[in-house]
């Protein structure tokens, strides 16, 4: 009773689930880009004098990284348009949703990364004239984007395995593709697992870049002054 | 503007209730087997014994590295063809999520055991005491306090991930909650509703690991 | 002649903490002013007042004649001063500080981290703010150094390009906060004899030091502070040789690596 694979029907709709990954990798890139500045954005808000203005930032951080994504990218796509009577499609929607979950997260990346440089760092800055606009820009965020660099790759990673939720509101990303096409051929195991391959050989080699970076920022030892 | 009605959400309370009783249930019942398997693995993945080492490693970066969805849904759909039997939707989410927590939790073990400085295995050894019970004496009771944390945050995450139960059916609180709002055309207040139930259930967790966090710090 | 720097009645409070309680310092051109005094006593909080690194909670600083900050009528009736960003901005390019830690940008190498106030913040060319940079590091005898990053270079090194940086935006007064308590002793010698080379060329200076034998050779005015206050002042030989008052004595007794010269009376 061995089962029989037949790999021929996943490879004679390459083409679709080539489109699935490209569908994949452009959700988790857009919603990068407008996660990251607008994670950095609430970092600085996060980091503000004004108490509340920081807490407003806490609350939004809280929320959306104790809600599940699903939630958030249902929230969005079902209730949104019915709020605000606009059409919303499915990319859009995982776009808003992405970009927004994953700006909670990178707030707090940004935050722990700006928090770690020594405050000797803005006071020699400021000692020289500088704004904090310029210390920032100049002499803090720099070297707290180099201690960032593995805790970034480590949320991109999340973001990319995240993205397959979009394939629950029928957005066409490899995971909806495999779906699709296991559903017209039969043929479940041979599609899945291809499929969690091509994930795997995507996602590996960011993983492994991020710890090798990680070890080489731990043995340099991040010298600062002193 | 838009008439809101909570009427309909809080009269099928008894859906939502059995919706975050499952949730709970699988969330539950993954994190304790993810914690338990977790630590033989990360064991593993710690001796230097290749037969022990590589599989463990293999498995860890495999469930690390492929979404968790994905993983549901082979459990789903594929591995009942593998195994010539049926998987219930509960089943394949339970193995989905548990494995994920596995290869995670492993890791934080892994971590942790490598973070006890090693003076304590020698002091252990001099004393006569077994690799074992090195491990489950000395070790694993200075390492495990610090990986409080890092257990809390992946019960937050894991209760997050519940959610994708949903997309394979298993009537966990997101999945009742889209069957109330095809039912009544109300998915706005349905599913306002259940994103701050979620809230109220996960919060205190992520309040508790910033609080561990802190202490650890200290 | 106007003094660089005028202060009055500083009060500085963390919370309830009352660190400052009531500076008066007048600060000519070309003085170096020195100032000891144990740890809390709050020589630290003053020096970092005087360029706004902590704001002041009540009194008036004047540099150049000019009082810094604003007034602004509170609720209560009092009035306080409040200071505005580019009016501390302006402040801080005129008044130059030295760190205990040094504090330079471990991103840059050490003719960037002498060139950033000039080409940043007084917006001068890249090529003109290069060769300040240079003039500068020559002068503390590091141009040989220019294309190392700070990291590579000895904690006696650092706090000399730490002072090249400060000189590089050619202030009016320089302010040195503990600059050689974070070095081994060995690297001590290199930054006294840079500030002390300061002191001869006519810079106007403030110094917070432990070095009594340093503070005694290089002072003009030694002022011991005690609890937030100006507890003694005069000269070196006043304060250090013939101190009157008694904590003064106590202080310099806990410091006698300090060796009064014979030739003093």
């Amino acid at each position: 009773m061995s089962y029989e694979w037949d790999f021929a029907v996943v490879f004679q709709n390459y083409d679709l689930l080539l489109l699935g990954l490209i569908n994949t990798l452009n959700v988790t890139g857009v919603s990068l880009l407008f996660g990251i500045p607008l994670g950095l954005f609430v970092a600085l808000l996060r980091l503000a004098d004004s108490k509340w203005v920081s807490r407003s930032a806490g609350i939004f951080i809280e929320f959306f990284r104790s809600t599940p994504p699903l939630v958030q990218l249902f929230w969005i796509f079902f209730v949104l348009p019915i709020l605000f009577d606009i059409a919303i499609d499915p990319y859009s929607a995982s776009i808003i949703a992405f970009s927004i979950q994953s700006s909670a997260f990178f707030a707090e990346v940004f935050r722990a990364g700006l928090i770690s440089i020594d405050r000797g760092q803005w006071e020699a800055g400021y000692a020289i004239g500088m704004t904090r606009k310029q210390v920032l820009r100049r002499v803090t965020l720099p070297q707290a984007v180099k201690r960032m660099i593995p805790a970034f790759l480590e949320r991109i990673i999340e973001l990319m395995k995240t993205t397959t939720l979009v394939s629950a509101i029928s957005y066409s990303d490899l995971l909806f593709q495999a779906n699709d096409i296991a559903q017209q051929t039969y043929r479940p195991l041979e599609v899945f697992s291809v499929v969690a391959a091509m994930y795997f050989f995507v996602l590996w080699p960011t993983s492994v870049a991020a710890r090798g970076l990680e070890r080489r920022l731990a043995v340099s030892g991040e010298s600062t002054a002193a | 503007m838009y008439n809101w009605d909570f009427g309909i959400v809080f009269s099928n309370w008894n859906v939502l209730g059995i919706g975050l009783l499952n949730t709970i249930k699988l969330a539950a019942l993954c994190l304790v087997t993810g914690l338990s398997l977790g630590l033989l693995v990360g064991i593993a993945r710690y001796s230097k014994r290749k037969i022990f080492n590589w599989p463990a490693s293999i498995f860890v970066e495999v469930f690390r590295n492929t979404p968790v969805l994905v993983q549901i849904m082979w459990f789903f759909f594929a591995l009942p063809i593998l195994l010539q039997t049926q998987i219930n939707a509960f089943s394949a989410a339970f193995l989905g999520l548990t494995m994920n927590t596995i290869a995670f939790s492993s890791e934080i073990f892994r971590g942790g055991i490598q973070s006890i400085a090693p003076g304590q295995w020698e002091a252990g050894k001099a004393l006569g005491m077994t690799y074992v019970q090195q491990m489950q004496r000395v070790i694993l009771p200075q390492a495990i306090s610090r990986m409080i944390p890092a257990f809390t945050n992946r019960g937050v995450e894991l209760v997050k991930m519940t959610t994708l139960a949903s997309v394979i059916a298993f009537g966990e609180l997101l999945h009742q909650a889209k069957t109330i709002s095809t039912i009544y055309f109300n998915p706005i207040e349905t599913y306002t509703v259940v994103a701050l139930i979620f809230f109220v259930l996960i919060y205190p967790g992520t309040l508790l690991v910033r609080k561990l966090e802190k202490r650890a710090d200290q | 002649m106007e003094p660089i720097l005028k202060i009055e009645d500083l009060h500085k409070s963390f919370g309830r903490l009352e660190v400052l309680k009531g500076i008066d310092l007048t600060v000519n051109k070309g003085e170096t002013i020195v100032l000891i005094g144990s740890s809390g006593s709050g020589k630290s909080t003053l020096l970092r007042c005087v360029n706004f690194l902590e704001l002041p909670s009540q009194g008036c600083i004047y540099l150049k004649g000019i009082l810094q900050g604003t007034e602004k009528s509170m609720k209560s009736g009092k009035t306080n001063r409040v200071y505005h960003e580019s009016q501390l901005c302006k402040v801080r390019t005129q008044v130059g500080m030295v760190f205990q830690h040094f504090n330079l940008f471990p991103h840059m190498k050490v003719l960037e981290n002498v060139m950033e106030g000039p080409k940043t913040v007084l917006r001068i060319s890249q090529k003109e703010a290069e060769q300040r940079a240079l003039q500068y590091l020559e002068k503390v005898g590091l141009a040989d150094k220019s294309q190392s990053y700070p990291a590579r270079l000895s904690g006696g090194q650092q706090q000399r390009v730490a002072i090249a940086r400060a000189l590089a935006m050619e202030p009016d007064i320089m302010l040195f906060d503990e600059a050689t308590s974070a070095l081994d002793p060995e690297l001590v010698g290199e930054v006294l004899l840079a500030i002390k080379e300061l002191r001869d060329e006519g810079m106007t200076m403030i110094i917070v030091t432990h070095e009594i034998g340093f503070a005694y050779s290089v002072a003009d005015k030694i002022l011991f502070l005690h609890h937030g206050k100006i507890h003694e002042a005069g000269t070196p030989d006043e304060v250090l040789v013939r101190p009157k008052e008694q904590r003064t004595k106590e202080f310099l007794a806990g410091h006698n690596q300090f060796q009064i010269p014979q030739h003093s009376e």
